[in-house]
């Protein structure tokens, strides 16, 4: 398993949730209990597990990450404990488990929501007793071995569904370590890019290009599912693809951004800039055009259909008629509806001329 | 299909281009098959040739059932 993130990569980002997280990351680093990360996939849970490595005792002993989502629930139990020969078919000679590996440093069980319920039950003895047994074996073999685990899913609630088990998640939940989604601190992408652009970019030996406010935007309205690692991803693309030398729409992937035009625009954009640009703000006026921005957004993609947007809006039907003519928006709203009305009369068009909804044979038959 | 339906479906991510100097021309629509043009700032670039065809590809054949064919002309 490879870790893509780095953990310079991770400790970028000044968001309020990320400082907290490298706060508590500072104050457990000289402990030697074991911490839960909680994170969705791609926000750096096996960085985050190798940063708390590297800055407690044990950072000079070995350092074992192993994803429990990789081996079959019967492949598993060797993995981590070992295995003597013959133990099974195909065990020809005596094989350490990942415990034993990480002796004396420390070991990452990501993954961890996907354990077996069988395997949690002898997870639970390792932890409580600090001693393995190889499969197959009937040694009992003293660890010392810091536990870290990591998990995509909310373990409390898998244990209210019955999935996980309530004594191992109280042993495994010492220290609670939760990572944001990105869509959670947008505030941080565009720092997330510059750095990303600037090491794929420094690896083809050019300097970091100009991105253009459009992709900025693109990239801080689309929700990122997959998290920083998706966002490394865009940004390697875009260093291997960029052929001008500024970061353009065209270097971007349309998918991104038809999904970011279905956000609506971002609110931190309009925020204040760095501290030390502190310049007066006109609340009333910043408010009113984030109000505008929104609605403005809403109307776009229910085309015009307002009632529909003012559900996106959660707010009543009244309302936003009375705030689309404060902000001067009622223009929007005859011109969406314009265009609708003409996709309509087109469809109703189509389909008088293919009632039965068959395609015309020859475009079928001759492409 | 007509043109108004690839419009609209060019008409959400048209914002960005333009605001990026750069547009998608509907150049023609004929039975299941669009025609799109790039223009501006992008149009010289291979890359955004492929990566705005793949995703508008995409979102025509969600959007219009009988989508078949989109031509970079």
């Amino acid at each position: 398993m490879t870790a893509t993130l780095t953990t310079e990569s991770l400790v970028v980002g000044h968001s309020a949730r990320m400082r907290a997280v490298f706060e508590f990351l500072h104050v457990i680093s000289n402990s030697d209990s074991t911490v839960l990360i909680t994170g969705e996939s791609g926000t750096g849970k096996e960085v985050t597990a190798s940063l708390i490595h590297q800055s407690s005792r044990r950072k000079h002993r070995p350092f074992v990450p192993v994803s429990c989502a990789l081996f079959s629930e019967t492949l598993i139990e060797s993995e981590l404990f070992g295995h003597e020969r013959g133990a099974f078919t195909g065990a020809i000679k005596d094989r350490p488990g990942r415990f034993e590996l990480a002796d004396t440093g420390t070991i990452f069980l990501d993954d961890i929501d996907d354990v077996p319920l069988s395997m949690q039950v002898k997870l639970l003895r390792v932890l409580q007793n600090r001693t393995i047994e190889r499969l197959g074996g009937t040694r009992t073999v003293p660890i010392n071995v810091r536990v870290l685990a990591g998990t995509k899913r909310d373990l409390r609630q898998m244990v209210a569904d019955g999935k996980f088990r309530e004594d191992l998640y109280y042993r495994l939940n010492v220290l609670p370590v939760v990572l944001p989604p990105l869509r959670e601190r947008r505030e941080d992408i565009p720092v997330l890019m510059e750095h990303f652009l600037r090491q794929y970019f420094r690896k083809s030996g050019e300097d970091a290009p100009r991105v253009s406010d459009a992709v900025l935007q693109a990239f801080m309205r689309y929700s990122w599912p997959g998290n920083v690692r998706e966002l490394e991803n865009a940004c390697e693309r875009i260093a291997q693809t960029c052929t001008c030398g500024t970061v353009r729409i065209g270097c971007m992937s349309a998918s991104i951004l038809f999904r970011a035009a279905s956000q609506p625009p971002d609110v931190v954009m309009s925020a204040p800039t760095a501290p030390q640009q502190i310049v007066p703000i006109a609340l009333d006026e910043r408010i009113r055009e984030l109000e505008s921005n929104l609605i403005s957004w809403a109307l776009n993609v229910s085309h015009g259909n307002k009632s529909r947007a003012a559900e996106l809006l959660q707010i009543k039907r009244s309302t936003l008629g009375d705030r689309i003519a404060r902000c001067g928006l009622a223009d929007q709203v005859n011109v969406a509806n314009t265009s609708n009305q003409q996709v309509q009369a087109s469809r109703s068009a189509a389909d008088t001329t293919a009632p039965n909804g068959d395609r015309p044979a020859s475009a079928t038959t001759n492409p | 299909m007509t043109k108004q339906q690839v419009e609209a479906v060019i008409e959400r991510i048209r914002p960005f281009l333009q605001a990026d100097g750069g547009d998608i021309e509907v150049v023609d629509v004929n039975g299941q098959s669009a025609d799109v043009k790039l223009t501006g700032m992008c149009a010289g670039c291979p890359s955004a040739h492929m990566t705005l065809y793949l995703g508008v590809e995409t979102a025509l054949r969600e959007a219009i059932p009988e989508f078949d064919t989109l031509r970079v002309v």
